[in-house]
């Protein structure tokens, strides 16, 4: 791989969230380098959704802050996550499903578009060449996905693995320095999971983008991964290369079971 | 024939105005999913404004000009419903994101409320009448091809043509241009909207502030018919019946809802009257609403919706 894992990009510090009295995340911190894939992995309810949350902007932590490449953020929010170069897929897809494959993608574009409204309204210039170009780069973004023969189909009409790939070809059309995805494999069969397993090597290898990934299908995951954090009851339980996690004890006996 | 014709021009020119009503439900249910119960009010606001800066100005800086003041009174009453826009975004609805729909609703009641009251209280609740020039007189067309020619009101024309327009700009908006699509994918998901960084606040301006200036030209011309009272705030009851027929989420459908209804409302009036007592025009919308709220709840165009259980 071409590659070449960089500098610390992301740092969560002291993150810890709660809902009333219910402790989602308690005292969690990790890093992401730059190029590389992280993966975040736990069982059920570990808090991992609510990590990528945080990261996201949309729930905002009691304590902890987020230090996205040296700038310090108390208060993120999805808007401020988005103009920093994040971009994220859903667990449970929240695509634009009135609107077809392409104009879900071009919404990916909605920041980098710099036309005013008055110029959009007569079509004006600057805003036809604008739309044009981003029309061009969605294309490659489409032809990159392999969706080519469904670009003018209403999303909602799409079977499950196709909507997932539009969603992430959304994300991409923001062209983000770090993509988080939440469980992207969730609910696949064999064949799609590898084709998204093929996807996001791509990405993480053609773009450079760096990408954070929750699954809880380990085998995927110990695959694809440089390094995991594993959670467990909101709580961080192991940290490091795919091996050292897989010989950890504690992540043994959190995915197992034990027995005393 | 002619008198078929003269009916049905009738119609479509009555339907036009349901349509533009119509529109601005629609608008603010497809960008925020918000079922905007204060469009009427709007309406009633914008008119009331309108009318009222009309007779205050040449009063107040002596223009002699009635096109001028009216002009005038216009921008105003747009930089007025663009104010209105602002709070009620920055006021009500931002601290509403992702609740339900009813409490939405409920909220768009409270404003149409408020607007009612604080409309009335600023401008007075007498009956004003805003005249913008619009020729009162009928016209025959047509004449060498019927006996008698067809009569047209020149005002419902001309309000049916402003009408056109303004629908056909908005769809366009809506259709072809990025803050257009920034409107729709609101509309589909919020979440997902602000992760790719649509700014939530000021895409639900944007959308009032149109409905607002849809609403000024519904009440202008509502206004210059029937007189700025406040009977036009039940204007908008008229367009909900139009609203279910078309689908909530469809621009087209408003409008060719409105327009089934325009004509159908004159039509049943006109030949089925005389055989079941007349008066068909008031009930009629609604009847039609209720058989299509039994067959086809979605409306003719607009989205079926299938929720997962």
């Amino acid at each position: 791989m071409g590659r070449q894992i960089g500098e610390v990009i992301l740092d969560l510090k002291n993150i810890s969230l709660s809902f009333g009295g219910v402790k989602a995340l308690s005292d969690i911190s990790f890093d992401v380098r730059e190029h590389e894939i992280r993966a975040i992995i736990g069982p059920n309810g570990a808090g991992k959704s609510s990590m990528l949350n945080v990261i996201n902007g949309v729930y905002r932590p009691q304590q902890g802050e987020i230090v996205l490449r040296g700038e310090h953020f108390a208060n993120m929010t999805p808007a401020r996550a988005a103009r920093a170069g994040i971009a994220r897929t859903f667990q449970n897809l929240a695509l634009f499903k009135g609107m077809t494959v392409l104009d879900n993608i071009m919404a990916g574009r909605n920041l980098q578009m710099r036309a005013n409204l008055f110029q959009q309204a007569i079509w004006f210039g600057p805003a036809r060449r604008e739309e044009l170009a981003h029309r061009a780069k969605v294309e490659e973004i489409i032809d990159f996905l392999e969706i080519q023969h469904i670009r003018k189909v209403p999303v909602g009409r799409l079977p499950y693995g196709l909507q997932k790939r539009v969603d992430l070809g959304r994300a991409l059309a923001m062209e983000p320095q770090i993509l988080l995805l939440d469980e992207p494999m969730a609910g696949m069969n064999v064949e799609e999971k590898q084709d998204m397993c093929r996807f996001i090597l791509d990405i993480n290898d053609q773009f450079g983008t760096t990408i954070v990934l929750i699954e809880h299908d380990m085998g995927v995951v110990m695959d694809i991964s440089d390094r995991v954090v594993v959670l467990d009851y909101g709580r961080k339980i192991g940290d490091g290369a795919p091996d050292e996690v897989r010989a950890n004890p504690d992540v043994i006996r959190a995915y197992l079971g034990t027995s005393n | 024939m002619a008198f078929f014709i003269e009916t049905l021009i009738g119609g479509l020119m009555a339907g036009m105005l349901y349509s533009l009503v119509a529109l601005g439900f629609v608008l603010i249910f497809k960008a925020s999913g918000v079922f905007n119960f204060a469009q009427g009010a709007l309406v009633l606001f914008a008119a009331l404004a309108m009318a009222r800066f009309a007779e205050w100005l040449p009063a107040w800086f002596g223009i002699e000009s009635l096109a001028l003041a009216n002009v005038l009174a216009f921008l105003i009453t747009i930089a007025i419903m663009f104010v209105a826009a602002l709070l009620i975004e920055r006021l009500v609805l931002r601290y509403l994101v992702n609740q339900e729909g009813a409490t939405l609703l409920m909220a768009t009641l409270g404003i149409a409320y408020f607007l009612e009251g604080f409309g009335q209280t600023v401008f007075g609740s007498d009956i004003y009448k805003i005249d913008v020039g619009m020729p009162k007189d009928p016209v025959l067309i047509l004449e060498n091809v019927f006996e008698g020619g067809i009569l047209i009101n020149k005002e419902d024309f001309i309000a049916a043509v402003i009408a056109a327009t303004l629908v056909t700009l908005l769809t366009l908006f809506f259709q072809k241009t990025a803050t257009g699509r920034a409107l729709r994918a609101v509309a589909d998901d919020h979440q997902a909207a602000q992760s790719i960084g649509i700014p939530l606040n000021r895409i639900w301006v944007i959308v009032w502030c149109v409905a607002g200036v849809v609403a000024l030209v519904a009440g202008i011309i509502w206004g210059s018919k029937l007189g700025v009272q406040f009977s036009l705030a039940t204007v908008a009851l008229r367009a909900l019946p139009v609203v279910i027929l078309g689908g909530l989420t469809s621009v087209p459908g408003a409008i060719i809802g409105g327009l089934i209804i325009g004509v159908g409302e004159k039509l049943s009036e006109v030949y089925l009257g005389p055989s079941i007592g007349g008066g068909i025009e008031i009930w009629f919308a609604y009847v039609l609403a209720l058989v299509f709220l039994l067959f086809r709840p979605q409306g003719l165009f607009g989205e079926k919706i299938i929720d997962r259980v």
